[in-house]
């Protein structure tokens, strides 16, 4: 099952140009799955870096647009795209000049690949 | 601000056989969007402008403007005419009202 979704970010990540890595963790940023080889994306791990987008995403739910789903993030060699899909956050990491409206039309064709694992996600709460 | 824009959008819808338009912007995220079209295909017809320009390398060294080729996807009464002018990107789509001729 996880080789099946592995294959697949794979092959998003080689379907979208510049499009360096994909990452998906939980909520507090554990990572779950990790896609791509970019060794200089290493700040997309740092423990701070998925904690401060869950913080921003629930501040930007209560501006009265609706539940925030998407924050873009722009930076002079990088850009970064994390979707709220929680339990999970997924999280692309490319280059400035990647094409930002192509990852955000990905959000809908993962729904189907993420259904497991929100579940094994959900489950590991309940027990814990 | 964008009246300029709309403006373009609805003259494209107005032609004939045009169900929807859209333009996006160099990053493909979608400027406006008029008619029938998903505004989340903003980024994949740039991408699609963006591989078909490989085809023919050539190209970018000669004419490094005339780089984007129009592109024209033809799927079952549907056309899908993609075309990149500089940083913008307009997707049109088109319904046949007739068979097309086969000369």
């Amino acid at each position: 099952m996880s080789d099946d979704i592995k294959t697949y970010f794979n092959g998003l990540l080689e379907k979208v140009s510049g499009l360096h890595v994909i990452q998906i963790t939980d909520r507090d940023g554990v990572p779950l799955l990790r896609v791509g080889q970019e060794k200089n994306v290493d700040f997309a791990l740092m423990p701070s870096f998925i904690p401060t987008f869950t913080t921003a995403c629930d501040q930007a739910s209560k501006l009265g647009l609706g539940r925030n789903k998407t924050i873009i993030s722009m930076y002079s060699n990088y850009q970064v795209v994390q979707m709220n899909k929680l339990p999970l956050i997924l999280t692309f990491v490319g280059a400035e000049n990647c094409n930002t409206g192509h990852i955000l039309a990905l959000e809908q064709q993962v729904d189907g690949y993420l259904e497991d694992i929100k579940q094994a996600v959900t489950e590991s709460q309940t027990h814990a | 601000m964008e009246t300029q824009l709309e403006k373009v959008l609805s003259d494209i819808v107005t032609q004939p056989d045009t169900v929807g338009a859209l333009l996006a912007n160099r990053q493909g995220l979608c400027l406006g969007v008029k008619g029938d079209i998903n505004p989340n295909v903003s980024g994949i017809g740039m991408a699609i402008s963006d591989q078909v320009a490989g085809l023919e390398p050539r190209n970018a060294v000669a004419q490094p403007e005339a780089r984007h080729p129009t592109i024209c996807l033809y799927s079952g009464n549907r056309r899908c005419v993609i075309q990149r002018n500089g940083e913008i990107t307009g997707v049109i789509y088109k319904q046949h009202t007739s068979a097309p001729t086969s000369d």
